[in-house]
């Protein structure tokens, strides 16, 4: 975060989740009064307010999304692309298992590259046809992943954190493009 | 206004801050200017989620502004208050003054 520029995460966050319309007004405010507060206060204080207003301004705004058009759309981009990562990861796993190590040892190594793999193609496609997408499909792979721990399906003992690290990293995959794609417009990634 | 159909107190409150920044208004200025004057302090997502709701009753007109380099090159949404807006504070107006008259002695025990 540079001096002067309000919390990175935070305008992502809201620029993820905001409806297209209001995106640019609600976030070109915040901006505004942040560096009209960062003038007469500490940058804390006006981070503090902008972490405020930005988890304040979500449920009304997501209310809002969820009232209105753009949210089945996005919704329906979500499951698309969601669609697709498991045609690629059904694919990326028959070709582990035919052609390269069939033995389970290998898949368990194996099986977090490819998921991660293709859970950072999909928050790609997911960001390159509809930024507000990538939300929808970062719950998809969270609800899948922790179905899938459930119900057990590696069949060779695993440790706890090898199941964290699905649960944790597959859904923050899906949403770093478009982070990383904001870092970069801002320079701040060179 | 359809017969009957009050105004929310948000959107009441949000119309008045319209009326009165009178044509100079997007969601900063009337946050800022509701907080001055209700010490309330509202988040920029429940104004324009209110302003959206007013906008689709007709209550509302927006327009972009330019992009600023103060605003990140975000461009203003700029709101003013419609005819139909006007009419509906007005009965707004109307039925709370018509509802709180004669009541100044019961104050104290409402």
């Amino acid at each position: 975060m540079r001096r002067g520029s309000p919390p990175t995460f935070a305008c992502w966050l809201l620029e993820s989740l905001l409806p297209d319309p209001y995106r640019e007004a609600v976030l070109g405010d915040l901006i505004e009064e942040y560096a009209l507060r960062i003038e007469s206060t500490s940058r804390l204080t006006a981070s503090r307010w902008f972490w405020s207003q930005a988890c304040r301004s979500l449920p009304p705004t997501v209310w809002s999304l969820l009232r209105s058009r753009d949210c089945l759309i996005s919704i329906s981009i979500a499951m698309g692309v969601y669609i697709f990562m498991g045609t690629l990861k059904f694919a990326a796993d028959w070709m582990i298992s035919k052609l390269i190590a069939p033995d389970q040892t290998t898949h368990v190594v194996l099986a977090p590259i490819v998921f991660l793999t293709t859970t950072v193609i999909g928050g790609c496609v997911a960001t390159r046809i509809r930024r507000g997408a990538t939300i929808f499909l970062a719950l998809l792979v969270t609800i899948t992943v922790a179905i899938l721990i459930d119900v057990k399906v590696c069949s060779i003992p695993v440790p706890w954190w090898y199941q964290f690290g699905f649960l944790t990293l597959g859904p923050l995959t899906v949403i770093l493009p478009p982070l990383f794609g904001r870092l970069k417009q801002q320079g701040t990634v060179t | 206004m359809k017969r009957g159909e009050l105004l929310g107190s948000l959107e009441h409150i949000i119309l008045l801050a319209l009326v009165r920044l009178d044509g100079n208004a997007y969601g900063m200025i009337v946050r800022r200017e509701i907080e001055e004057r209700t010490g309330r302090n509202l988040s920029i997502g429940a104004v324009y989620a209110t302003l959206e709701r007013l906008e689709t009753k007709g209550y509302v007109s927006s327009f972009t502004g330019e992009p600023t380099p103060e605003r990140g090159g975000r461009a203003k949404r700029l709101f003013r208050v419609e005819a139909a807006g006007k009419q509906a504070l007005q009965t707004s107006n109307q039925t709370i003054r018509s509802m709180t008259a004669g009541l100044k002695g019961h104050w104290g025990t409402i």
